[in-house]
């Protein structure tokens, strides 16, 4: 009896702990974050070109707390429904490629940056949240803005604007052009070429 | 640069007046469920993409030929800390501009900042060649005539590729106009006016580098990509000023 009422215990305590336990999207992106930059600071400095090590932070780093298939979805827009299943898993594998490629060219400009959180604000009524942050340093500071959504039972990012921009928002505007050209497999040979190149 | 001073006052006029209908389109929302997960992107309105796409392969054509291996031997013969300080000069020069717009924006505190910023490059940063406002704690701000518009509730208009100088609007150009008009090196000599614009010019776009390779490694179709960063960067640039009223 006492056992019993001592589990119950337990597992009221646990269970009240357990939220305060998961991260919670500003601790994701803040160590997110600053793990990138504390990475970037250990390389050599380079002067462009695809470096594999710069890929391998993004990896190990970025791509865990991504949620691609998301950010595919919406860089498709209301094409998305068009695309078989099979076309969309290609375009995720693709699109994420690409993605992976433009933010390793993109993380060599924080090198000498540091993360600051500024605010995290709720994004519309489906719990996505914005998290605002401010990458402070050398020269002029950048605002860089992750929205995470908590749909799977974790935080993930699908979009990250950079000084008010959107990258997904740019493709998407590329997207819809090739579907209306060529069609959903338009996008996914663009892709291929691209990710070739 | 290129406009003709006679004749900008008219070009102001005419240009507004154009602004005006194609302005307020209607921002409709993207129908269907993932529509809504992304900020609104600006509407895009390009109804001269054809000879946009034209001039947009010029400027490509001559990046390569005359703005690459001129930015090249910019960057490599000259140290670093001179490039630096030729940077802090035209920015220093640019904080004027930026202060002014703040003040027309009704932004006094900002302007204030600019100025001030102004003041102590000028004097202790010598000539502008160090910013030493920054190591102040006096950030540099950011605008020009075109958010200023923006921020009175004038539209873009037709988005416009500019020969050599890049991607615009017809409000930025405009914009860009009466900040042609209203600096000092436009009523200089020719041979030193357009020197120091050149300089400008050249340390700018190697300011830029990574950026613009960034967008070229990344992009499927250079023009679309490039049309909506810097829509997109305008529109956050104007968002921003009205929302800190």
């Amino acid at each position: 009896m006492r056992n019993t009422f001592a589990l119950i215990l337990f597992s009221l305590f646990v269970g009240a702990l357990a939220p305060a336990l998961a991260a919670g999207p500003e601790d994701l992106v803040k160590s997110m974050a600053s793990e990138v930059t504390a990475s970037v600071r250990s390389l050599p400095p380079d002067n462009g070109g695809v470096n594999p090590q710069l890929t391998a932070i993004i990896e190990r780093e970025l791509v865990p707390r991504f949620d691609f298939g998301r950010i595919s979805q919406i860089a498709m827009g209301r094409n998305w429904l068009k695309a078989s299943p099979a076309e969309q898993k290609q375009i995720t594998t693709e699109f994420s490629h690409l993605l992976i490629r433009t933010y390793s060219n993109a993380i060599n400009n924080l090198r000498d940056m540091d993360v600051a959180v500024r605010s995290t604000r709720s994004n519309g009524s489906d719990g996505d949240v914005t998290v605002r942050t401010q990458m402070v340093g050398r020269g002029s500071p950048a605002a860089i803005d992750y929205s995470l959504s908590n749909a799977t039972g974790s935080w993930k990012v699908y979009d990250v604007q950079v000084e008010g921009i959107s990258l997904v928002a740019a493709y998407r505007d590329e997207f819809t052009a090739l579907v209306s050209s060529d069609g959903v497999g338009g996008v996914i040979a663009a892709l291929k070429k691209k990710n070739a190149k | 640069m290129t406009l003709s001073l006679k004749s900008l006052p008219l070009a102001f006029v005419v240009s507004f007046a154009l602004l005006g209908a194609p302005v307020q389109a209607a921002k409709k929302p993207l129908p269907g469920p993932v529509a809504a997960q992304v900020e609104p992107e600006p509407e895009i309105f390009d109804p001269f993409e054809p000879v946009n796409r034209g001039v947009f392969m010029f400027n490509e054509v001559f990046d390569a030929v005359i703005t690459t291996p001129v930015k090249f031997l910019y960057t490599n013969l000259l140290p670093d800390p001179l490039r630096r300080g030729i940077g802090n000069v035209f920015d220093n020069l640019d904080d004027v501009y930026i202060g002014v717009n703040h003040g027309l924006q009704g932004r006094g505190n900002l302007a204030g900042n600019d100025f001030s910023r102004v003041l102590i490059n000028t004097s202790i940063g010598l000539g502008g060649l160090f910013d030493v406002a920054s190591d102040m704690g006096l950030p540099k701000g950011k605008g020009d005539y075109g958010v200023t518009f923006g921020v009175w509730g004038v539209g873009p208009g037709p988005y416009l590729v500019l020969p050599v100088m890049g991607v615009s609007t017809l409000r930025d150009t405009v914009g860009r106009g009466l900040r042609i008009a209203s600096d000092p090196r436009t009523y200089l000599e020719p041979i030193p006016g357009f020197s120091l614009t050149g300089l400008e010019y050249v340390h700018v776009r190697s300011r830029n580098s990574s950026t613009e390779d960034l967008i070229s490694s990344s992009s499927l179709d250079k023009y679309r990509f490039t049309r909506s960063l810097f829509l997109q960067r305008r529109d956050a640039l104007i968002s921003a000023a009205k929302q800190s009223h």
